[in-house]
């Protein structure tokens, strides 16, 4: 197999050395260049998110290629040799680690589907550069095959893993698309701030920032595009908002399951949502007994996210089956071996000699 | 061939309950394969109509039976139009089960007793109009009962805190609501329209007919009335739905 794949990621280097290598997209072109003047890299791709730097190359000699491009890094970023270790992956593996890569199994977020356009794209860009020829054009379509095969026949990118996503999934359960909600912050914490993110980020229409420190609303709703409102008022809006999320720091109920019943009559049918984040709670359990109206809790959120998580974990060994099988129905073995070899091979064929593999051209993808 | 097509319609509206099952286990979408799988019983169900009209010369609702497989194609149309138009996933899941359920008990009733064919004396267009638009009425009255059955099942998903797979496949609550609200007025209209057309009819139905017409009629008007100027809760909404469609059916019937 005459290739490799070279880099660093989230499970292998802390953000504050993955900064330090990360490409910035206008100087990819270059890079790209550089290292294909590597002596021996045919072909090459980067890889550059906020959760990995990866380079992908081809040739021959790829445990000395995999030196040189690692120089390369170290040199063209100026990090002294040492602060940094790289992950390397040559021959079926390189293949392995694209395909779980671009199947999201390998991402921070597992099944999250971002990597699959990150990788296109660091694929487009070599190729509109030229950097990439045969070896490396079948391994990444190969990879956007089995990718989208993934994602598709399995349930990887199911349920929400976070405490923002499960809001967000909630509210999309209540209310459909969330361009005509609006979302009340009571308590500025920094959950609340992450939580209304992921629902802005989703299309909420509006936010309502109420805090005892009405600085801090101010500044929280600047942030997040919204307004403020003082915390002696929050309860006269509340039957205009769809969603509340409570995270404040007080040590008793702050929301009251009469408070709500006076709102839910003015709301004309409307549900309401309501995420308690806080510890102790800030809203009352009994609030959870008012029909139309869903409360939540920081252990609910998080139960639900292990679930997802969970859920998707016990996918990794089906997802792992289904690229397995999917090479086999392929045939990986035209990436398994270099260029000159296979040439030979196809020569023998057509002169009607049987194949005979030797050592150099590597182990089949496979087992047979 | 007439309780052949129905049987083999009924088999295909069980067969999509049982598929659309199959698909929320998995986990699997396949709303195409689902509207299939409807559009053939769907078929089968026009080719079973088209022949007891060819046989009775008129709209094939001459007894209880066929009322049933009326309603059930009815529920089948509303089911297409709003399916598509409302992105109501599942819709198919509730919806099979009860047009098979009407379908099996048509399908045994005629199978024991066919009172055959049943021309009329003289054709009645206001009649048929009657007729035809008084059961696509029933038929939008019950895909929202449907549509409350599934706010139901939606609401106790949620309200577990523990939304499980049902909940990711069900539609949204505002959806869930939405369509239930548009099909109630589609159905008022069509009512209104089939209890007007019996004012023309050459022979009119009965005082206890128009009564029990009138009294379906206004339930429903009530309903929409009381949900337009002090809007209801979705789940007294959804019940008062579901309650009025039974009330409906029995009232059908009982005529």
């Amino acid at each position: 197999m005459s290739i490799f794949c070279l880099g660093v990621n989230h499970k292998t280097a802390p953000v504050e050395v993955r900064e330090r290598l990360a490409f910035p997209e206008r100087s990819v072109p270059g890079s790209l260049d550089e290292i294909r003047s590597i002596e021996g890299i045919d072909e090459a791709v980067v890889l550059s998110t906020c959760n990995r730097v990866e380079i992908y190359g081809a040739g021959t000699e790829l445990d000395q290629l995999a030196d040189q491009v690692s120089d390369y890094l170290l040199a063209h970023f100026g990090i002294e040799p040492g602060q940094v270790e790289f992950y390397r992956h040559t021959a079926e593996d390189a293949a392995h680690h694209l395909f779980e890569v671009a199947s999201g199994l390998d991402s921070m977020v597992l099944g999250e589907t971002e990597i699959f356009g990150q990788v296109k794209k660091a694929y487009a860009t070599a190729q509109e550069k030229g950097a990439t020829a045969r070896r490396l054009n079948k391994l990444f379509q190969q990879s956007f095959r089995i990718g989208k095969l993934v994602r598709s026949s399995t349930r990887i990118q199911q349920g929400a893993t976070s405490v923002g996503a499960v809001a967000v999934d909630l509210a999309e359960t209540i209310f459909g698309h969330l361009g005509d909600c609006r979302v009340m912050i009571v308590g500025a914490g920094e959950m609340s701030r992450t939580t209304a993110q992921s629902l802005l980020s989703r299309g909420a229409r509006s936010i309502i920032v109420s805090n005892r420190s009405h600085d801090r609303a101010e500044d929280l709703a600047a942030e997040l595009g919204g307004s403020a409102l003082r915390f002696d008022e929050w309860e006269d809006a509340l039957h205009e908002v769809d969603i509340v999320i409570s995270s404040t720091s007080a040590p008793h109920a702050v929301i009251r399951s009469e408070t709500i019943e006076r709102a839910m009559p003015r709301r004309k049918g409307l549900s309401l949502l309501l995420i308690d984040i806080a510890v102790p709670r800030d809203i009352e359990d009994e609030v959870d007994r008012i029909p139309n109206v869903y409360l939540y809790n920081i252990d609910n959120l998080q139960e639900i996210a292990d679930e997802g998580r969970n859920r998707r974990e016990k996918q990794i060994a089906v997802c792992r089956e289904v690229i397995r099988v999917a090479l086999e129905d392929r045939g990986i073995e035209a990436l398994s071996e270099p260029e000159g070899q296979r040439k030979k091979k196809d020569e023998r064929a057509r002169a009607g000699a049987p194949n005979q593999s030797t050592a150099a051209e590597g182990r089949p993808l496979t087992n047979p | 061939m007439g309780l052949l097509y129905l049987a083999v319609s009924t088999a295909f509206f069980l067969g999509g309950f049982l598929f659309a099952l199959a698909m929320l286990r998995s986990g699997q979408r396949r709303p195409a394969a689902n509207f299939a799988v409807m559009g053939a019983g769907f078929l089968f169900q026009c080719l079973f109509l088209s022949e007891r009209g060819d046989l009775h010369g008129r709209c094939p609702i001459t007894n209880g039976p066929e009322v049933l497989i009326f309603i059930g194609w009815s529920l089948v149309i509303m089911y297409f139009v709003v399916g598509k138009a409302f992105r109501l996933s599942l819709l198919g899941l509730f919806t099979a089960p009860i047009v098979f359920s009407f379908q099996l008990l048509a399908l045994a009733w005629l199978a024991l007793s066919d009172p055959g064919a049943r021309p009329p004396d003289s054709m009645d267009p206001w009649l048929e109009m009657h007729a035809a638009t008084s059961l696509l009425a029933y038929g939008a009255f019950g895909l929202a009962a449907v549509a409350g059955l599934m706010y139901f099942a939606q609401d106790r998903q949620l309200k577990s805190r523990k939304p499980g797979r049902l909940s990711r496949h069900l539609p949204p609550i505002r959806y869930l609501i939405d369509a239930l609200v548009r099909l109630l007025v589609v159905g008022q209209i069509l009512i209104t329209i089939g209890i007007a057309s019996a004012f023309f009819m050459e022979q009119r139905p009965s005082a206890l007919h128009f009564g029990a017409s009138g009294a379906v009629w206004l339930i429903y008007l009530i309903l929409l009335l009381v949900q337009r100027f002090r809007p209801l809760v979705p789940r007294t909404l959804s019940g008062s739905a579901v309650v009025a469609f039974v009330i409906a059916v029995v009232t059908l019937f009982a005529l």
